[in-house]
């Protein structure tokens, strides 16, 4: 029972993890270039194993390019149906570096913290 | 093969046409672009066999009227902090309280805050109607604005002033109440997704 609740918390806290970090997930999956939803929400499951919610994904879109971080276009495809693009604005790049930044520091320094807890499980 | 394509289109459009009746609040113009957004999520996501592909598309996105909660969320929420409107800030801070305490806190000193520049407001302007009724009462344990007037020991002390006063109360408290909201909608934690 206690294993299944610690089993439980476990899960909610990896959930609220991804949670916090879609939006930098989002803006960095963007740095390289235009991509509309699907391919954003693709990109995040492929290079980052954050598979997350559909219907999450595209609020968020619209709430990064009302802040003005994002900006769309409809655009035609050669076959098929138009697809809403987006693409990095210029504070949106910004916001994105300063996130992988203090990412970047911090698992670093949690990395530290944890290598033990990972080597005694190791052992 | 034409009778499952037609029920995959209903299914698609069953869900689209709930997802337009669930945004509602949001402007025509950004609930368009929302449902052709998704309806072109939801085509590209159709795999090889589309007939029972829809389903788990659909699923995936979660029920329209969740989807469309959690649009109305952002756009409100993003709307407001940027905005002065106590209207628009009122009614953020509504859909915020469905989503937490945190919420419920938030719109209850929206509530306060506006209801007493509300108060302030109407006083000021009884107050050349009924003179003799509304006032700043003190006297016996009282100190109060508004129709306290005609108890034993109690008198009024603003006099001519108790319009300007309560005028400056009430923008102070619009003011200080729209600033607050402002700041808690720009420092809140992401809705729950």
């Amino acid at each position: 029972m206690a294993a299944n609740g610690n089993g439980e918390r476990g899960q909610h806290w990896e959930a609220q993890l991804r949670k916090g970090c879609l939006e930098m997930a989002i803006l960095s999956s963007l740095w390289m270039g235009r991509l509309y939803g699907l391919e954003i929400l693709r990109c995040l499951a492929d290079k980052s194993n954050l598979e997350v919610a559909e219907g999450t994904v595209y609020p968020i879109l619209a709430r990064l390019r009302a802040e003005g971080l994002l900006q769309a276009e409809w655009v035609e495809a050669e076959a098929g149906h138009p697809r809403k693009y987006y693409w990095l604005t210029g504070p949106g790049r910004r916001r994105a570096q300063e996130m992988a930044e203090a990412w970047s520091n911090f698992s670093a320094s949690l990395t530290i913290l944890v290598e033990p807890v990972l080597k005694g499980n190791k052992s | 093969m034409t009778n499952l394509t037609q029920t995959r289109n209903d299914e698609i459009e069953s869900y689209l046409a709930g997802l337009d009746g669930a945004l509602r609040g949001v402007r025509r113009e950004e609930r368009d672009e929302i449902l052709r957004e998704i309806r072109t999520h939801i085509l590209d996501s159709l795999p090889d066999n589309p007939q029972t592909g829809v389903d788990a598309v659909l699923r995936r996105l979660g029920a329209p009227e969740r989807l469309a909660e959690q649009y109305q969320t952002e756009f409100l929420l993003t709307q407001a902090s940027h905005s002065f409107s106590p209207w628009l800030l009122l009614s953020s801070a509504w859909r915020w309280a469905h989503t937490g305490l945190r919420g419920f806190a938030v719109f209850m000193v929206a509530m306060v805050g506006y209801v007493t520049a509300a108060g302030f407001l109407i006083s000021a302007l009884l107050k050349p109607f009924m003179p003799n009724e509304v006032g700043l009462w003190v006297g016996r344990g009282t100190f109060g604005f508004g129709d306290l007037g005609h108890r034993a020991g109690v008198h009024e002390v603003l006099g001519s002033w108790y319009i300007p006063v309560t005028m400056f109360l009430a923008f102070g408290a619009a003011v200080g109440t729209t600033h607050a909201l402002r700041w808690l909608i720009r420092t809140r934690k992401r809705p729950a997704q």
